[in-house]
Formats: C-alpha cells, sequence, structure tokens
C-alpha cells in the first residue's frame, strides 16, 4: 500500500482578511480541517472580528483533507488552494 | 486503576474519585504561590501552554512520523505535573456532584468551537461551557477567552443548564488546567471539541480520558428503536440489523452516559468500570 498523501492547503492571508466574520469555509468543510485564531490580541481587549488580518485561517487538520474542495467553492475571495503532491513529500 | 485518581484522589471521598476530592476544589490550589517564587510550573496561561504542547505534537505529524509515535506515546505516559490539560469524561450524575461542590459556577463560550467552527456564543441562552472556580471572578482578563463575559449560576440552575446541553447530545468532559484543580465542565460533541478529536483521531489520552463508568444494554428490555444510536458520540453503539437490537461496544464504550440518558424503555446502565477485569486499565 502506498503511503497517504497528504493535502497541502494554500492560505491566500492578502485575499482572506477576515475569516472569524466569513468563517464560510470553517461552518462547510465536512472533515472541519480549518482553524481560526485571533492574531492581534490585546490585554483586556476582545479583538474585532471584521478588523482585517485581527484573525487568520489555518489548517492544522489538513491530513484529514479529502479533497472534496467544497472550502473552494464557499470561499468568496478564492484564497484557497488545495494540492495533493505525491506521496513521500509533506 | 485511573492514574488520576492514584495521583489526586482521596479513598476517603467519593469512592476515590479525583474529581470528588474536595482538595481538588480549594481555591488555595488555584492561587498557592511560594514567596519568592514563580507560579512556573504551568505558567501563567496553563490552558495556552497545554494548547502549545498538543499543537507541537500536531505539528511534528507530517515531517516525522516516528517521532509524532514517540511524542504521543510521551504524553500518555501521564506523569504528574504534564504540561497538559487532563480531561475525564464523566456521566451528568457525577458532574451535578462536582456542580454541587465547586464555587462559583458559570456558563460561559466555548474555546474549541470558537476556533473549529468560528462559533460565536455571545449570551446566557447561548453558553455550551462551564467554568468553575474563583478564575471566573477574572474573566476580564482573557476576553478572548470569555467572549462576552461570563454567567454566574447557583447549583440547580447549572444542574438544569448542564440537563440542556445532555438532552441535546454534548458529553461532559472534566477539564483541568494545570495541576489538579477541576476548572470547568465542558460539554463536547466530534469533531469540534478539540479534546474528544486528539483522542478519537490522534491518539492523545490525557485530554479525554474514559469516564468511570461503561455503559451495558439489557438484553430483554431493548426493542431496538436506535435512539442510543445517533447520542453516540464515539462510534460504540452499532444497529445489529439481524438482531432488531442494538449493541455497544465496551471497549470503545467512553461511559458519558448519553445512550443511558435518552433510552426510552431504561434498557442501558451505567455500571462500574473497575468491576469489569477486561477494561480495568482501558482509560
Amino acid at each position: 500500500m502506498a503511503a497517504p498523501r497528504y493535502a497541502q492547503i494554500q492560505i491566500d492571508s492578502q485575499k482572506c482578511q477576515t475569516p472569524f466574520d466569513c468563517k464560510r469555509c470553517l461552518q462547510g468543510c465536512p472533515q472541519s480541517v480549518f482553524q481560526v485564531r485571533a492574531v492581534k490580541v490585546e490585554r483586556g481587549r476582545e479583538t474585532n472580528p471584521k478588523e482585517p488580518g485581527a484573525y487568520m485561517l489555518f489548517a492544522p487538520y489538513r491530513d484529514k483533507c479529502t479533497g472534496c474542495n467544497l472550502c473552494i467553492e464557499l470561499c468568496p475571495v478564492d484564497a484557497l488552494t488545495i494540492t495533493f503532491p505525491e506521496s513521500g513529500t509533506v | 486503576m485511573c492514574w488520576v485518581c492514584d495521583a489526586y484522589g482521596d479513598p476517603e471521598y467519593g469512592n476515590g474519585r479525583w474529581y470528588l476530592n474536595p482538595k481538588n476544589h480549594s481555591r488555595q490550589l488555584y492561587t498557592l504561590k511560594k514567596p519568592g517564587q514563580k507560579p512556573a510550573d504551568y505558567g501563567s496561561d496553563p490552558e495556552a501552554t497545554a494548547a502549545r504542547s498538543v499543537a507541537e505534537i500536531m505539528k511534528t505529524r507530517f515531517e516525522d512520523p516516528e517521532k509524532f509515535q514517540q511524542l504521543v506515546k510521551e504524553a500518555n505516559a501521564m506523569k504528574e505535573k504534564s504540561p497538559f490539560q487532563i480531561g475525564q469524561v464523566v456521566p451528568i450524575q457525577e458532574a451535578f456532584q462536582v456542580v454541587d461542590m465547586a464555587y462559583p459556577v458559570a456558563s460561559m463560550s466555548c474555546i474549541c468551537r470558537l476556533h473549529s467552527r468560528a462559533h460565536e456564543e455571545r449570551n446566557e441562552h447561548e453558553y455550551s461551557c462551564t467554568g468553575l472556580g474563583v478564575g471566573m471572578f477574572k474573566w476580564e482578563r482573557w476576553p478572548e477567552r470569555y467572549k462576552g463575559g461570563v454567567n454566574f449560576m447557583t447549583p440547580e440552575e447549572a444542574k438544569a443548564w448542564l440537563w440542556k446541553w445532555n438532552k441535546k447530545g454534548m458529553v461532559h468532559i472534566l477539564m483541568t488546567f494545570g495541576g489538579s484543580y477541576v476548572g470547568g465542565i465542558c460539554n463536547c460533541d466530534y469533531p469540534d471539541c478539540g479534546m474528544i478529536r486528539h483522542r478519537v483521531d490522534y491518539g492523545i489520552i490525557t485530554g479525554c480520558l474514559k469516564s468511570h463508568w461503561v455503559a451495558q444494554i439489557d438484553y430483554d428490555l431493548c426493542n431496538g428503536c436506535g435512539i442510543c444510536v445517533q447520542r453516540c458520540q464515539f462510534g460504540a453503539i452499532k444497529f445489529e440489523v439481524t438482531m432488531d437490537k442494538t449493541n455497544i461496544d465496551q471497549m470503545k464504550c467512553f461511559g458519558c452516559g448519553l445512550c443511558e440518558t435518552a433510552c426510552p424503555r431504561k434498557a442501558i446502565s451505567l455500571i462500574d468500570r473497575m468491576s469489569l477485569p477486561g477494561l480495568r486499565e482501558v482509560w
């Protein structure tokens, strides 16, 4: 059996500016591959979800990605690309 | 034997269960600092420390699968003073006992669903996580964690509130945030809960230990209605078509008791894990 092929998920953070406010890929992914984190954290203040660049999108569970491309269809700003490189590469 | 009970339990209280030991609800534990020493054991934000240690393990699984296996093994070696959060599933009856012992009890927003699904819980009708202990008085310091604040509850309100989530099908998981202080009762499901996910998908068991109970079906009482099948978050219950009955795999069972509270014929009961020789070391 060949080694598993893991998805490479590229997130263009220039295009994806307010992932927490948009949340379409986060909630639409059947495998729950994505996570969103606040990157501008100020002590004692909540981060504004509508502020560009305040939150960032990650794909920490990309080994669960099946390549269904639902997130790409859902993304309103075309920030996502998914590739499946040959096995052996990470 | 449950290693957390070994380390933090007291045979005089609650049958030796660590979360029924009043010492683990003591506010002294929460604030105790030795003079001249930093509370360096777990850092200023134990939850973030624990999250980082798990994140580091998770990162290695692409680059070095062998190292990943090694790190998971180390994480599961379960030492005291481990940087990982200890989590243990409890059935709702024991969650009630914990709510009776802890003070204060507050509901708040769930951090896992905030990260994994960007799901915002803005008020007490939406909150799905329970915080226990004096840290709840200081929530303004971490508004990212406690979005919208916290809602303090009496034990009776807390029980009604836990029932609400139990009916919806959430598993109750006790959480520590460094040390043995029982800091919260999460209401979790798969896959948006980080603890269940790391356990079921990646084998990191410390954050989601199985409970002290396992579910057992009374074969004669079960009429095969199948209501319990959809309640199980761990895939332990299957419907046996030819027998027209449901079957619980006790090896997979986490003992959360969700199937027990849903069964209309009271055919499912929870039995003590320690009474089954084959399951005594399965946590």
